[in-house]
């Protein structure tokens, strides 16, 4: 702005004449002037016209697929232009999957759109261009958010075209994409968790990989002693917390008739934010944020020796923390009780491939969703490449998942992968999510950074509770008990 | 009637007006582009911007059904100012403007007064390397001092470890001087540099009477160059506050590094999240109008005070 009043400022002074001149000298000077330059002036103005014309034509021109178009698909000849189709995704080197898709099949192209991590503003871009009408047709939204773009309008309903494939899926995470019995979304995997640690340094200090969270406690205190951290608390990660909620038992929304019922404040929850607001009063663990260059740091020099992450964090510490290569190995997530079956958490749910609203090929955008998460090809090209836990119905088909060297030697050998199997099937899934999850996970991160700052926990999760509440009737949506 | 038939019937004064009336004020060709754009990237969303705040987006029940938009006239802005995260944010942006403003304005005039001296070896080096930070996008340079500022990554920090100093540059104490920090190294520069160009507007016939009259160099800056200077130091007050109040980008790329820095620092911030995270594009209009308001409001009253009794500065 300031630019814009320096540029006026200037034009405005210099086009004044010179003060104390006389009217007639000025007009003398300016007929002078316009005589000899009027023929200049003309190819002047000219000139600038067309600059500003090519300016804006440059602008105008920029095409729209920002992603190179995937392979060398050519149009059928007799039977029609493959019908297009449009997806945006962020997880890494999924043009694998679209190449394969686009070699199999003639009659669909499909174009990718790499686009910035939902999170990180993803999802603000997508529902701004579904607002604009030139979103793509098929995008990666998280099982999180289907409700909170469901409530944009932003979902198209493609119950016709996916009727016949729930079959291949796992039925709760087919369930994250249908509302109201139609189909919005195709389930492409989720983030179970499970604890990852440097067994090396573990046995070296002789800890055992804890079972329950007692003695995930007790393991902190020892670790702690030798001048490392168990984990780190990251006050900036909500899905993490959340995760932990989930695990510890009662969810945090229930969807009733017609009201949502909202219990974030409820004794699990409380009992686990106690828990760990003990290991922050002791000091513990650390409370840097996670994924970030100062958790890497501290990965790779042994300040931090373990992690309660997701499947796909696989990937993140394979890059990340190279120099550890094949000192980690994975145990399952601690537990509130001893014995019987692992209970687990998914982290912010998972993610899908959603249609989105406006699409004019929806059928074939369906048909691309469906293959991308349940053929078998394209299911293990996305392993490699850390994406989450598959979502198709029989993960014993995968053979990703059964064998997959590259990885297990970053675990010392270990098959990590029937952990994380064994974590899917603990996962609580009756956990919904409101339409206002990204509000929520806004709340749930200012306040975890207060309670972190010098709060408290449990202050955290009521605080949590009753903005949630007020979120929900902000949209005007209706809150049960209230 | 054509210019033919005035030319030979009227008088010579006559010729004269009617010449000068039909002439097109030449100003107006090289304020046609400025003005275009100013329509098209100025008034027109801003326009929108007002426009969008009147109205509401809701749904109803569990809302898993797509919403309907609604006028509401006033409704947002009164939440937004009902908002106390959104008030208190305004106060902490003004107490960061109290801080910021002096702090430039002081920071800019020392170095101008200093660079123009007469008495600097290599003046232009030092001229360049001082505006150099304000080519640094603010995204980037807040990256660069994020880490900087991050214990882990930060050789200030270890430096001050060695020597016993415990530096915490990203707690909720220190934050805002941090942040204040780093704005004063994008832009001291350039308000530097709008100091300089009226330092050498002054003729030097000044600077010899004075000399001749006995005044030392500290005399000369304080009673010839700084009045002279008040234009444009009021030019970059202006500009200094206007800036304070939109602080943006800076809080957003420390926000995930600290633990003080919450979704509504700042208005602005406050603003981006309620467009982006909750995806209420009509509450964020609202309160980024109400931060413009109140910019406005500010600039003009600095420029009411400054202007009294006649002296128009600027």
């Amino acid at each position: 702005m300031p630019l814009f009043i320096k540029y006026y400022y200037c034009v405005v002074t210099a086009a004044n004449p010179r003060r104390g001149a006389s009217v007639e000298e000025s007009e003398e000077k300016l007929k002078r002037v316009g005589s000899v330059s009027r023929a200049r002036r003309a190819r002047a103005l000219l000139g600038v016209a067309a600059l500003s014309a090519t300016v804006a034509l440059s602008a105008c021109g920029s095409s729209d697929d920002d992603g190179a178009a995937t392979s060398a698909s050519t149009t059928s000849g007799g039977g029609g232009a493959p019908v297009e189709v449009r997806f945006a995704s962020w997880v890494p080197n999924i043009r694998n999957a679209v190449e394969l898709f686009n070699r199999e099949h003639r009659d669909i192209h499909v174009t990718l759109e790499e686009m910035t991590a939902g999170p990180d503003g993803g999802y603000a871009k997508l529902l701004s261009a579904v607002r604009a009408g030139n979103a793509p047709d098929v995008a990666q939204v998280g099982y999180d958010q289907l409700p909170a773009f469901l409530i944009a309008g932003a979902l198209e309903d493609v119950t016709e075209y996916a009727a016949d494939d729930e079959s291949k899926f796992i039925p709760w995470q087919w369930r994250q994409g249908v509302f109201g019995d139609k189909v919005y979304a195709i389930p492409q995997a989720s983030g179970p968790m499970a604890f990852y640690y440097r067994k090396d340094l573990f046995q070296r200090w002789g800890v055992e990989p804890p079972r329950t969270w007692d003695d995930f406690a007790a393991a902190a205190d020892r670790i702690k002693a030798r001048g490392a951290s168990i984990v780190t608390f990251p006050p900036t990660q909500a899905p993490f917390f959340m995760g932990l909620a989930q695990q510890a038992g009662q969810q945090w929304f229930t969807p009733e008739s017609d009201a949502w019922k909202v219990t974030v404040d409820n004794p699990d929850t409380q009992r686990m934010a106690a828990y760990w607001q003990g290991l922050l009063d002791r000091r513990a663990v650390a409370t840097m944020p996670d994924m970030s260059t100062e958790w890497y740091k501290a990965l790779q020099t042994g300040r931090v020796v373990g992690w309660i992450g997701a499947s796909w964090g696989d990937a993140l510490l394979r890059q990340g923390a190279p120099r550890t290569a094949g000192k980690w190995a994975v145990a399952d997530m601690p537990q509130w009780q001893a014995g019987g079956d692992v209970v687990s958490a998914s982290w912010g749910g998972g993610s899908a491939s959603a249609i989105l609203r406006g699409t004019k090929n929806a059928e074939a955008a369906t048909e691309f969703a469906v293959w991308l998460n349940s053929n078998l090809d394209s299911v293990n090209l996305l392993l490699t490449d850390g994406y989450g836990w598959p979502a198709v119905a029989d993960p014993r088909q995968v053979t990703g998942l059964q064998d997959d060297p590259t990885v297990f030697k970053f675990y010392g050998g270990q098959n990590i992968w029937e952990v994380f199997a064994r974590a899917d099937a603990g996962v609580d899934v009756d956990w919904a999510w409101p339409p206002t999850s990204g509000e929520l996970y806004a709340s749930v991160t200012d306040e975890l950074k207060k309670a972190v700052e010098g709060g408290s926990l449990p202050e955290a999760v009521r605080a949590v509770q009753s903005q949630a509440v007020a979120q929900l009737k902000a949209k005007n949506l209706s809150v049960a008990g209230e | 009637m054509s210019s033919a038939a005035v030319d030979r019937t009227a008088t010579p004064a006559e010729a004269q007006r009617l010449r000068r009336r039909r002439r097109v004020n030449p100003a107006l060709w090289f304020v046609a582009p400025f003005g275009v754009a100013f329509a098209l990237f100025f008034l027109l969303p801003i326009g929108y911007a007002v426009y969008e705040s009147l109205f509401k987006t809701s749904s109803s029940g569990l809302g898993l059904s797509a919403p309907t938009r609604s006028f509401v006239g006033l409704e947002n802005y009164g939440d937004a100012l009902s908002s106390s995260d959104f008030r208190s944010s305004i106060g902490r942006v003004l107490l960061f403007g109290l801080i910021q403003v002096p702090v430039m304005i002081l920071l800019a005039t020392i170095l101008a007064l200093i660079l123009e001296s007469g008495r600097v070896h290599f003046k232009s080096f030092f001229r360049v390397s001082y505006f150099l930070p304000y080519g640094v996008p603010g995204v980037i340079a807040s990256l660069l001092w994020g880490f900087l500022y991050v214990p882990a990554t930060s050789p200030i920090v270890e430096v001050l470890g060695h020597v016993g100093v415990h530096a915490d540059f990203l707690s909720s104490d220190t934050v805002l001087g941090s942040i204040v920090n780093i704005v004063t190294w994008e832009f001291a520069g350039y308000n530097m540099l709008i100091l300089i160009a009226a330092l050498q507007g002054i003729p030097d016939e000044l600077y010899e009477a004075a000399r001749v009259d006995g005044a030392g160099s500290f005399r000369i800056a304080w009673h010839i160059k700084l009045p002279l200077l008040r234009p444009s130091i009021i030019l970059a007050t202006v500009f200094t506050i206007i800036g304070t109040l939109q602080l943006f980008a800076e809080p957003l790329v420390l926000k995930p590094l600290s633990t003080a820095i919450n979704s509504s620092y700042t208005p602005n911030l406050s603003a981006y999240n309620q467009a982006f995270s909750n995806d209420n594009y009509s509450l964020a209009a609202a309160e980024a109008v109400i931060v413009a308001v109140i910019a406005f409001a500010l600039s003009f009253g600095f420029l009411r005070i400054v202007n009294r009794k006649g002296r128009s500065a600027w």
